[in-house]
């Protein structure tokens, strides 16, 4: 249980190598979803649990569903394996540039230890809770500009589809 | 450094690596940007908890918030080029070579 942390770090570093180095899309969003939840269990770890609910719910509810089917529009119908050449060396290659980059950047050994979330006093709230409940109070214009971003994307998104014959709904 | 900061400070290296040196399909590339916008994501929300400052909680939700709608528009133009030249190699993509 001491290093239940520190695997889930690892696992969230090789999720990123899996998303980076991958033979075919459909083992970028394997990679892409073991990362989310490992970084989830990572954020639940340290008590931060309504970031690590939201980050559920929007990104792999919402996100990683989409992309799914945009790879299912997208990517080969025989995909290559974990196991071919390429694959190997590419993802030694990029584990090496990573290992090069820690090694000749400055490296001052290892620090451990990290603050809890509850706050004391008399009105004993979490801190994520607290923080993005200002969401409603302080930060409301920065939720208008949100909101109206996503309005926006919206439309974006509508227009860069359309293409040349009208409606929505279309075969590709 | 400690632990979790080489986590995703790893994280973050490798999938912009990865963006940069994308091999075949546009959603691959698509992929690793939604990983850097993962480990970006989990290094926001740490930040406040060891620095106890319960306001900057706000911020990996704004940038989930409009990460969420790059990915769209990303997906859109993903869509837009499997439409325009049958598949979204990134071979096809090349107007501008001479």
């Amino acid at each position: 249980m001491t290093y239940l942390v520190l695997f889930l770090g690892v696992c969230f570093v090789l999720g990123g190598l899996a998303v980076a180095s991958n033979p075919s899309p459909y083992y970028g969003v394997v990679g892409l979803v073991l990362a989310s939840v490992m970084g989830c269990g990572w954020l639940l770890s340290l008590g931060v649990s309504f970031v690590s609910l939201v980050l559920f719910m929007v990104y792999l509810g919402g996100m990683l569903v989409v992309f799914v089917y945009s790879v299912a529009l997208a990517a080969d119908p025989f995909p290559e394996g974990w196991g071919e050449w390429p694959v190997v060396v590419y993802g030694v290659g990029l584990v090496l540039v990573l290992g090069v980059g820690l090694g000749v950047g400055e490296f001052g050994g290892w620090k451990f230890g990290l603050g809890t979330v509850d706050s004391e006093g008399v009105m004993s709230v979490r801190l994520d809770f607290s923080g993005v409940a200002l969401f409603y109070s302080c930060g409301v214009g920065m939720f208008l500009v949100a909101g109206w971003g996503l309005l926006l994307t919206l439309f974006v998104v509508l227009e860069l589809v359309r293409g040349l014959s009208r409606g929505a709904i279309r075969a590709v | 450094m400690s632990p979790t900061h080489l986590s995703f400070y790893s994280a973050f290296a490798l999938s912009s690596l990865g963006l940069a040196f994308h091999r075949t399909h546009l959603i691959s590339a698509l992929l690793c940007l939604e990983s850097m916008m993962l480990s970006m994501y989990i290094a926001l929300s740490i930040w406040p908890v060891e620095n106890q400052a319960a306001s900057f909680t706000l911020m990996p939700v704004l940038m989930l918030t409009f990460s969420a709608c790059e990915a769209g528009v990303g997906l859109a133009m993903l869509v837009a080029s499997t439409r325009t030249h049958g598949s979204d190699h990134l071979h096809n993509l090349n107007l501008l070579q001479c």
